[in-house]
């Protein structure tokens, strides 16, 4: 046990030295990201709150689908914690640089891998009490449960993430047995990937929103079909389930303990089933993923693509677009999040195509214009949520090879500017496809076709400049996953940033938009004073997009350059 | 050719590099030696425009490296101590790269200058795989086809030899003899004593950030007053010094 702890220790001691050393400038940050976090607690949990209200005022259906969501909610996070957790484990267990020093301390293997496995527990299930807290916390101030659901939740939620954990790193054990470790995580990013678009498609064209009206079905044996979600008294969270819902609907607790004897039970088999699987063929995966494997390159058509797309530029500019394009088609975790991208903007495209406007009061020639004008901010946030992920962390997408364009004869302007190039277009290219298709789907007139579609490309040039030059102001060369890179300081800046940019230019078009419109569908001509202030608003709009063009990259140059 | 003018670099209140002159002239193969935390790195890494001095000058081949980076850089190539690379590109595209960031790409003799740099560093036969395939030495190999490929004027060097097998590591040693013969000036930083004296015309000891003694390696023993190698001439000239972080060094 001792040595146990010892293992662990690197670990607790280095996140105690990180708080020590913090200095003020971190401590503000640190300040930030967790009001940041509070926020989307309190919106999560406001959101859960006003649903499971919305459902108890439903006679008959309401507790029904409380109870069901409450299920689906809980085997969302064991399945998200399965595939977390076998993520994390690669790397605690097979790449993580310190495992030599572990592997050669005279430390038995059943000890190493238990306090790699603690770590991978700690590494997961983070997620859980950020998400899954304010969901159930919703549950008990909307039920109002006794202290046993507290005492549950503790203790079965504890179970089921080692039982999650149990599997993810078993499941990691067996896959790094048939494949090398670098390979696997390739493989289980991209299964994943594929697992999650697919999912979230599935999802969006059931269309959930039609549970809550009844009525959308032909009989209540139908709708009662609709409901069943997939569910097995076999599966861990079917007894977190009912468990916690004896608790909320005040229901007979008999046979409580039952449900918690087979989950422990159960948490405690995989352990020892892990463990010694472990002694049997842990070692020999990690000996595997340390030796070395030629990995030819895909050629021909990534050439043929990347020749293509560079012709245009002069020799730097190009040598800096092919080595990123090859980079990215070549990573397995980058690229595979282009089909969730897809998945995304089918599902928003079959949003619009389903929108109820004919149950609407309003006129709707005026109602199809003003959500297209609308449109053109959803859109601005869907485009700052995906440059979140593939524009700010472009900087730092050099990680430590950064110091081979430092010592180049590339200024880091021109560096910051060829990033810029190469994100534009296709950023461009998404937006206009929300736009166009959207304002398709709700037929507007050629006028609101042609402004938003003006005002989104501008729009992106802004989004662009303010995620690549808020990248190079918060660079991150030294992480081990460029994901990672999005989900700091930095990143919810740009993120919160964005949005700000974007609500301005709708705020500063929704008068002058308002006008037209209104004179167009009233046949009315625009006086002068009004074409004054539409005049005003887009010169208003114009300087805002040149100024978060400008500064973001000044900025970012002036950061970059000092920085070391 | 290399001229340090009262350079200068504060971390955090730390005076890494001290107020620190240096001159080296064309074609020389200089050594820059230095226990560790002597601020060898740091000097090295100011001189190839990786970091920013806090104050002081770099002029290379008569050019000021604050005023005109992109044209002092056009003649340097940086071998850094760690091979940190693109790992998601193979052997030869990052050549490629390489020649398209020193705007040498359209140039006619570059594929064969590529070839023959593959075949002397022995990479030809990893050329199209993924570096993330490669070893440290095949990847410190790699970084050296690199830093040779737009021919420099200047060539900076820290720690060579790091990573590097004996056949390696006398390849290298007999490559910076060859490039100094071509009147290419070389300022290596080595912890290896026996590399400053086999190829080194010129060697400077750094000690807390400042220069403590420079001269050939006879001239050195001079200074420091004892017969023999250049490890007792290393050991009697920094002993009882301190280190940057103020630690004293132990006199063995």
């Amino acid at each position: 046990m001792g040595r146990l702890y010892l293992l662990l220790s690197p670990r607790i001691l280095g996140f105690r030295n990180s708080l020590s050393a913090a200095t003020g400038k971190a401590r503000k940050r640190a300040m930030i990201m967790v009001l940041a976090g509070f926020g989307f607690w309190a919106i999560l949990f406001g959101l859960c709150f006003r649903v499971l209200r919305y459902f108890q005022s439903v006679e008959v259906i309401g507790d029904l689908l409380a109870h069901h969501l409450l299920g689906m909610i809980l085997m969302v996070f064991f399945s998200l914690l399965i595939f977390s957790h076998i993520i994390t484990a690669l790397s605690n267990l097979y790449l993580s640089s310190d495992l030599e020093l572990c592997h050669a301390s005279p430390v038995p293997l059943e000890e190493v891998f238990l306090s790699r496995t603690l770590h991978t527990v700690m590494d997961s299930s983070w997620m859980v009490i950020v998400f899954g807290l304010p969901l159930m916390m919703a549950y008990a101030a909307v039920f109002k449960p006794g202290l046993g659901f507290y005492v549950s939740l503790l203790h079965m939620g504890l179970g089921v993430v080692l039982i999650a954990g149990g599997i993810g790193i078993l499941v990691t054990m067996i896959l790094v047995r048939l494949f090398p470790a670098q390979r696997t995580r390739d493989v289980t990013m991209l299964l994943g990937v594929f697992g999650l678009g697919a999912l979230y498609l599935l999802f969006r064209l059931l269309r959930p929103e039609r549970l809550v009206d009844p009525d959308a079905f032909f009989s209540i044996a139908q709708y009662m079909a609709a409901l069943k979600g997939p569910d097995s008294p076999y599966l861990p969270t079917h007894w977190m389930t009912e468990t916690l819902w004896a608790y909320l609907s005040g229901s007979s607790r008999k046979g409580l303990w039952f449900q918690s004897a087979l989950l422990w039970s159960t948490a405690a088999a995989i352990a020892v089933i892990n463990v010694w699987v472990a002694q049997a063929i842990y070692f020999s995966g990690f000996s595997r993923s340390q030796e070395a494997k030629r990995r030819r390159a895909g050629k021909g058509l990534l050439d043929f693509f990347v020749g293509g797309i560079k012709r245009p530029f002069r020799s730097e500019v190009a040598a800096i677009i092919d080595k990123d394009l090859r980079a990215f088609f070549r990573d397995n975790t980058q690229w595979s999040q282009l089909l969730l991208l897809g998945a995304l903007i089918v599902v928003y495209l079959y949003n619009f195509s389903v929108l109820p406007l004919d149950k609407s009061p309003m006129r709707i020639d005026f109602l199809q214009n003003e959500i297209a004008f609308l449109n053109v901010g959803l859109a601005g946030f869907v485009v700052s949520a995906v440059s979140v992920r593939f524009i700010f962390p472009a900087v730092s997408s050099e990680g430590q090879a950064f110091w081979i364009l430092r010592s180049s004869p590339v200024s880091l302007k021109r560096f910051l500017w060829t990033k810029f190039a190469l994100y534009l277009a296709p950023m461009i290219l998404l937006g206009e496809v929300l736009i166009l298709l959207t304002n398709h789907l709700l037929e507007v007139t050629p006028f609101m076709m042609a402004l938003s579609s003006c005002t989104m490309a501008l729009a992106v040039f802004g989004i662009v400049a303010l995620g690549v030059g808020m990248g190079a102001m918060y660079p991150n060369f030294n992480h081990q996953n460029i994901a990672q890179v999005a989900t700091g300081f930095g990143g919810l800046l740009f993120m919160i940033l964005s949005a700000a940019f974007v609500a301005v230019i709708v705020v500063l078009e929704a008068g002058p938009v308002y006008v037209l419109v209104m004179a167009d569908l009233r046949g009315v001509p625009v006086a002068k004073w009004q074409w004054a202030f539409i005049g005003l608003s887009f010169c208003a709009v114009l300087f805002i997009i040149a100024a978060a063009v400008y500064q973001p990259m000044k900025l970012g140059l002036k950061a970059l350059s000092q920085y070391e | 050719m290399i001229k340090l003018i009262h350079l200068t670099k504060i971390y955090k209140g730390l005076r890494a590099v001290d107020d620190l002159n240096l001159e080296v002239k064309e074609g020389t193969l200089f050594g820059f030696l230095g226990p560790n935390g002597a601020g060898k790195t740091t000097t090295i890494k100011m001189m190839a425009g990786v970091l920013k001095p806090t104050s002081g000058r770099i002029i290379i081949h008569g050019m000021d490296l604050a005023e005109e980076p992109e044209k002092v850089k056009k003649c340097v190539g940086f071998i850094p101590d760690r091979p940190y690379l693109y790992e998601k590109l193979t052997g030869l595209e990052f050549l490629n790269f390489i020649a398209g960031l020193y705007g040498m790409d359209h140039a006619p003799s570059v594929r064969s200058q590529i070839q023959d740099l593959l075949d002397r560093f022995d990479l030809t036969h990893w050329r199209d795989e993924l570096i993330e395939s490669y070893s440290h030495g095949m990847k410190q190999r790699l970084v050296m086809c690199s830093a040779l490929l737009p021919r420099p004027k200047v060539l900076i060097v820290d720690e060579p030899m790091v990573g590097l097998d004996p056949r390696g590591a006398r390849l290298v040693k007999d490559i910076f003899l060859e490039e100094s013969r071509k009147n290419t000036t070389l300022f290596m930083s080595t912890h290896s004593l026996e590399v400053a004296a086999e190829v080194c015309r010129e060697i400077a000891i750094i000690q807390a950030g400042k220069v403590i003694a420079q001269g050939s390696s006879e001239e050195l023993k001079r200074i420091a007053g004892v017969d023999g190698s250049l490890e007792n001439v290393f050991l009697k000239l920094t002993e009882g010094k301190r280190i940057a972080h103020g630690t004293p060094l132990s006199a063995s």
